[in-house]
């Protein structure tokens, strides 16, 4: 998988200009193609593969994902670059993991980091090197946090949490902007305790602009079929996650989605 | 919203007024043009007797809980001239859309400032002049008759409440039936009286204007003296503009909705400053609340508008409506300048039915007067592709293309007729001084012509300069059999235009330039037309229903789209592309030289309504409008819909009785239009999460 550590080229599987969820103003987000993780409620599974794959779309197949060179990239994000700048927004890159393809993803950034307010939407699944490699490149860092117990997140998402913590605490102390994002999923992580778990992790940090709570749509698991893959949740898709906002009643701005 | 209001809102939704409708068949006035020839009426005379007769008919009628009255009950107008005569005028003459004065911006403040009465003695004085005309006489004792019978009708009106003991509705009525306003409650009434009354003439497509501004002096001034509460003040806005939904299902239009109830709110003053005011706020809220078609909003914009006014706009575009549309000081005001209007006039302007820019008060323009097929003109040159040895060759053929249509068009406009309109004269400026119907014309006279299939048209000319002129990729032959076949044995190359060729829409100069050309053309190939009333001819972006009409018999187009495939509604990428997305798309369509193209026309966008889940992506969209204004975009019109609720609308209308969508120009109910116009919004490509 020498494409992995290209600095040259990347697989993207889409540019979404106007993401209005994706941090402030007006952005683009770009869809780096790999993860390492393997999240069982993914909404976005075409981006688990890192290599481009067939995608059946209203019984039409596409190619899902392409290469692209860091250049490329750089350009087509530049040339709106009057337009974030306006807006208080920029550009976000998520995935898959997009620090996965962390060479691309480094090169592109040193491309458009002086002009472009930049933002990345990580699990934190990275090396501590790599993590700390990127982040003066980055405006803000939107951080997953699926669950603090190693066991669970194994159980769930197929990787430990070991690094995941780390690079969240490496982040807390960092001084850089930063987003918490939790995906609540129904009968997982919705629980009270987890919260507070992730509370107690992040509460002193002073770069926190604040958490995301992102509860979990039943539509998400539309695209398995697509890819030619079954859905099955080990949780029931129909029951709304529970709300524990604990992170409101400490003063945290929170915003649940 | 309160339960007045609430109530109010419901009964009219149940369509429970119209038990009191009449038609002129069961009143006995569906003969009106015989005896008019019989007596040998004049034409003029004709519409003020008809207008008379109409108002001597109309049952007064309180619905419950109404403060604001005034409810049509005759269902139509009947016809001032018989057959005979309609037919023989109609041999000699142009005729646009009914004959009637229409789709012009009343001046409504000057009758609400003076009063009825006043207005008759000026008509009074005014006939002192001993070189009147016979016409010009006729014509001011028309209008005079017309004041009276509308003073009649209030009068009726008024004792009618009186015997139902509603007697502030009385004393309102009798206050306004000889004087200017004096309150919001009574500006807001005789406003709906003279509104109703240009519908019950016979005139359409009448609309609302810059209410925020002429009606802001009433509402301050009732509020700084304590006599209205802003409460009570909203509960008559949300009144007034529930009224707006009374009778307008037997307003005339294209398709039910389209009836022209604009209203423009805000706008940069000569002096610099941003009229947007309390009213105008209160106006946005009320149709927020109110989830009606009508009064159909417009928000004047430029590059300095504060953000705050964006996301009041955007506010109620999340809820689907379809509006507030944009439109631009920054480039419609220098665009109208250049073509003539005054600067104080142009700093004026206002938006006609759909998104026509027009002067209210002294405009007589007729800016839907006809439609220039862009994309025929490209069609029409194909055959002659082999004889053009360069791309400019080819592209002067069409520009000689469109001077030709032109020319055909103008010609038709000739000797123009338009049935006379007493009751709207009242309302324009400077007829009783003139002693002048306004359908024999105002101060200015200009027509405007829609410029369609303007993406298709530019998507088409890029794929030929770049596959034919360029690359030599493709050859005549096979432009041509596929244009004649229907792309049927030209899989390939349909392949080939439609996914790689550049699409207007995608933020590509190769592609966006060329529109530019076109439009530039287009309003070059008006220049130094002058109609038969002084005016000047007006190149615009618009459709209006063209968009369906020019796509019938289109035939299959150069880009690839199959015949049988739509054409965009407006200044919008064509239906099948692959989207970049929304900022890609207005950097395309602000490129043009959009204040050539000042007859107006919106770029339009939909949203599926999820991506709007809270106030932050609401503000966001706010910041995309803002966007496409600082980038010299001229009009915008939004639209969230959501696919599979309009499909669903289809199989079960019972279900959808009031949802709303953007049609071209207007926004009307879903389950009322015609197949093909909800097939059309059905098809626009929506941006989505």
């Amino acid at each position: 998988m020498n494409s992995l550590n290209s600095i040259q080229q990347g697989t993207i599987f889409s540019i979404e200009e106007f993401a209005v969820n994706d941090g402030p103003g007006i952005r683009t987000t770009v869809f780096l193609k790999g993860c390492p993780l393997h999240c069982v409620w993914c909404h976005n599974p075409e981006g688990i593969s890192p290599e481009p794959q067939y995608m059946m779309k209203k019984d039409e197949t596409t190619v899902c994902g392409y290469r692209i060179t860091a250049d490329e990239l750089a350009s087509r994000l530049l040339k709106n670059k009057e337009i974030y700048s306006l807006n208080k927004g920029g550009v976000t890159f998520t995935g898959g993991e997009p620090l996965l393809q962390y060479g691309f993803l480094l090169n592109v950034l040193r491309k458009i980091k002086p002009e472009i307010h930049t933002a990345i939407e990580t699990s934190g699944f990275a090396s501590e090197e790599v993590f700390r490699e990127v982040l003066p490149l980055l405006d803000l860092v939107l951080f997953d946090v699926k669950h603090t117990d190693p066991a669970i997140h194994k159980k769930y998402t197929g990787v430990d949490n070991q690094l995941i913590r780390k690079n969240l605490e490496c982040l807390c102390s960092s001084g850089k902007d930063f987003v918490i994002r939790i995906p609540l999923i129904p009968g997982i992580n919705d629980t009270k305790e987890n919260m507070l778990a992730v509370l107690d992790i992040i509460r002193d940090a002073k770069s926190l602009q604040r958490v995301e709570i992102l509860r979990y749509h039943k539509m998400a698991g539309a695209k398995y079929s697509m890819i030619g893959k079954e859905y099955n949740p080990p949780f029931d898709p129909e029951i709304p996650p529970r709300v524990y906002n604990v992170f409101e009643d400490n003063n945290i701005n929170t915003i649940v989605l | 919203m309160n339960e007045r209001i609430k109530n109010l809102r419901e009964y009219l939704l149940d369509k429970k007024h119209h038990q009191f409708r009449r038609t002129p068949g069961e009143l006995g006035i569906q003969n009106l043009s015989d005896e008019y020839k019989a007596s040998g009426f004049s034409p003029v005379k004709r519409s003020a007797a008809c207008f008379s007769a109409m108002l001597e008919k109309e049952q007064p009628v309180i619905l419950p809980g109404e403060k604001i009255v005034f409810t049509r009950t005759v269902t139509e107008v009947p016809e001032v001239f018989t057959k005979e005569e309609w037919d023989a005028i109609k041999t000699s003459h142009y005729i646009h859309e009914k004959g009637y004065v229409c789709n012009i911006s009343p001046d409504y403040a000057y009758t609400l400032t003076y009063g009825l009465e006043a207005r008759k003695e000026e008509i009074s004085k005014r006939l002192e002049d001993a070189g009147l005309t016979k016409d010009q006489k006729e014509f001011l004792l028309s209008a005079y008759s017309s004041l009276v019978s509308l003073q009649d009708c209030i009068e009726k009106y008024a004792q009618y409440a009186l015997s139902v003991g509603e007697t502030e509705i009385a004393t309102t009525l009798q206050a306004i039936k000889c004087n200017g306003a004096t309150s919001f409650r009574e500006a807001l009434q005789l406003l709906r009286i003279l509104h109703f009354s240009i519908w019950e003439a016979g005139n359409y497509h009448n609309t609302l204007g810059r209410f925020d501004q002429y009606m802001y002096p009433y509402y301050i001034r009732d509020i700084e003296n304590g006599v209205l509460t802003k409460e009570d003040a909203f509960d008559l806005l949300e009144e007034f503009f529930l009224v707006c939904n009374k009778d307008s299902d037997l307003y005339p239009g294209m398709q039910q909705g389209d009836n022209g109830q604009s209203m423009v709110l805000g706008g940069r003053s000569m002096t610099g400053e941003y009229l947007f005011n309390e009213l105008s706020r209160m106006c946005l809220q009320a149709s927020y609340e109110l989830e009606l078609i009508d009064p159909k909003i417009n928000i004047r914009v430029d590059r300095d508008t504060p953000a705050e006014i964006y996301e009041l706009g955007s506010q109620l575009t999340k809820i689907g409506l379809g509006f507030p549309q944009y439109s631009n000081d920054d480039v419609v005001i220098p665009g109208l300048i250049r073509k003539g209007y005054a600067e104080e006039d142009a700093y004026n302007y206002v938006v006609a039915a759909c998104w026509e820019f027009i002067i209210p008060g002294v405009a007589m323009d007729i800016p839907n007067i006809d439609a220039l097929s862009l994309i025929e003109c490209v069609r029409d040159c194909m055959e002659q592709l082999k004889d053009c040895p360069d791309y400019a060759s080819f592209y002067s053929l069409i520009e000689k293309e469109m001077a030709n249509r032109l020319d055909a068009m103008c010609k038709k406009h000739h000797n123009i007729y338009m049935i006379p309109a007493p009751m709207m004269s009242l309302l324009m400026d400077g007829t009783i001084e003139r002693a002048k119907d306004i359908s024999e014309g105002g101060k200015y006279n200009n027509y405007g012509i829609h410029g369609t299939g303007i993406a298709t048209a530019a998507d088409s000319l890029a794929a030929i300069k770049k596959y034919y002129y360029e690359e030599q990729k493709v050859d005549y032959s096979a432009w041509m059999n596929a244009l004649t076949h229907n792309f049927k044995e030209e899989k390939e190359l349909q392949e080939l235009l439609r996914k790689e060729a550049p699409k207007m829409g995608q933020d590509d100069d190769y592609v966006d330039l060329i529109a530019r050309d076109l439009l530039n053309s287009f309003d070059r190939a008006l220049q130094g037309r002058i109609n038969e009333k002084g005016g000047v001819y007006r190149a615009g972006t618009g459709t209006a229903m063209y968009y369906i009409f020019h796509a019938t018999e289109l035939g299959a187009t150069p880009d690839g789209r199959s015949a049988d495939e739509k054409i965009p509604a407006n200044y919008s990428p064509s239906l099948y592309i692959k989207q970049k997305g929304p900022l890609s798309v207005i950097k395309s369509f602000a490129k043009p030289d959009l204040k050539n193209v000042v007859n107006g026309g919106p770029l339009t966008l939909e949203f599926d309504q999820s991506v709007f889940r809270n106030d932050e992506s609401v503000a966001k969209l706010g910041m995309l409008v803002r966007t496409f204004i600082t980038l010299g975009g001229h009009q915008l019109q939004l639209n969230t819909v959501c696919k599979e609720k309009l499909l669903d609308a289809k199989k079960h209308p019972e279900n959808y009785r009031n949802l709303i969508v953007r049609v071209w120009g207007w926004s009307g109910y879903f389950v009322e239009l015609d197949e093909c116009y909800q097939d059309h919004v059905i098809n626009r490509i929506e941006f989505g999460l």
